[in-house]
């Protein structure tokens, strides 16, 4: 099998670590990062992928460049913590390298990335000893029987929360909060709100339908909201 | 006539649970005229509802500012050498067996 893999391919190139400047980046110099409403990486990743298919070590190395950070911070995001965060990370560039070939452009390359991404990243948690699972419906709006809030009146904090909380003790807080939700769920609030994929791409990265998107997300950040206005000292409701 | 249907139901029962429901297709943009007229004639009437949607905004914006912050050196030398190692690995199999099936 592997034979036949590598008899099908070209003859590298370039080796890694030779990144010319139209890759996008230098050996030595950053990640570049993404904006958080990305257009389709378009010509660039294609061309990066065909010579990637064709054997050439540089375009993984400028791959490499190009999204490592922003996989790198949403494998830290699902896993909760550094640890397996670099050989999921080292398992999704080798995993690029080996099957691009099987990347035929139905979605966009930066889409699968975030699936190869998200897969490692969940198969890690599915395997690490389960955390114990906070139930949502605590931290969820409750009603009355008429469908009015359960508890009145509904505090607006959106402006005090800045007021009383440096940013930094305030991501520390969301964070915290945002390792409680299930995995699948962590996945979709990283992947739509923090990296900013549209329904449809998040859906695609997940293997989910997009109403099971939008339902998972809409119950994630009402979860977070409600561990934010606890945290307050007010009601989740 | 299923967005009629959606904008009468919600008129009917224009409850805070109803609209609770509609905050995420809201903020989408995503809800038909008549839904979102019906939504936001609610809001006028339930200052509940006005801070709900305030602090469920509040929440969707900051998690926007999360951020794991930089990509350490460390992992990213560690990553690059094992992809080097690894593809190098790779190469040398193929002459070996370009070789050996030629052979």
């Amino acid at each position: 099998m592997l034979a036949i893999q590598i008899s099908t391919a070209a003859i590298p190139q370039a080796t890694l670590g030779q990144t010319s400047a139209e890759d996008g980046g230098t050996a030595t110099g950053s990640a570049h990062p993404l904006p958080r409403r990305r257009k389709p990486g378009g010509q660039k990743d294609t061309q990066l992928i065909e010579r990637l298919k064709a054997g050439d070590q540089a375009a993984l190395e400028a791959i490499f460049n190009l999204y490592a950070k922003k996989l790198y911070s949403v494998a830290q995001r699902i896993l909760g913590e550094a640890a397996d965060t670099e050989e999921v990370i080292q398992d999704v560039f080798w995993t690029v390298y080996r099957k691009a070939k099987s990347f035929k452009g139905d979605a966009q390359f930066s889409t699968w990335l975030y699936r190869l991404t998200v897969n490692a990243a969940l198969g890690r948690v599915r395997r690490s000893k389960k955390k114990k699972e906070v139930e949502y419906e605590e931290f969820l709006p409750k009603f009355q029987k008429d469908g009015h809030h359960l508890v009145r009146p509904v505090v607006d904090w959106s402006d005090t929360l800045d007021e009383k909380y440096a940013r930094h003790e305030i991501h520390a807080l969301l964070g915290r909060a945002l390792d409680q939700l299930k995995p699948v769920d962590r996945s979709v609030v990283v992947l739509s709100d923090l990296e900013g994929l549209s329904d449809k791409e998040t859906a695609a990265a997940l293997g989910l339908t997009v109403p099971a998107v939008k339902t998972r997300l809409h119950r994630a950040r009402l979860f977070l909201r409600g561990r934010l206005a606890v945290e307050l000292g007010h009601s989740a409701s | 006539m299923t967005k009629v249907k959606s904008a009468l139901a919600l008129r009917k029962n224009d409850s805070c649970k109803k609209i609770t429901d509609l905050i995420c297709n809201y903020l989408a943009g995503r809800l038909s005229p008549a839904v979102k007229r019906e939504f936001e004639r609610h809001l006028q009437m339930c200052p509940d509802c006005v801070n709900f949607l305030n602090t469920y905004k509040k929440t969707v914006s900051l998690a926007g500012t999360l951020s794991a912050g930089e990509l350490p050196a460390k992992v990213r030398a560690n990553v690059l050498a094992f992809l080097r190692r690894k593809a190098h690995r790779m190469v040398a199999l193929f002459f070996y067996l370009a070789i050996h099936s030629t052979a």
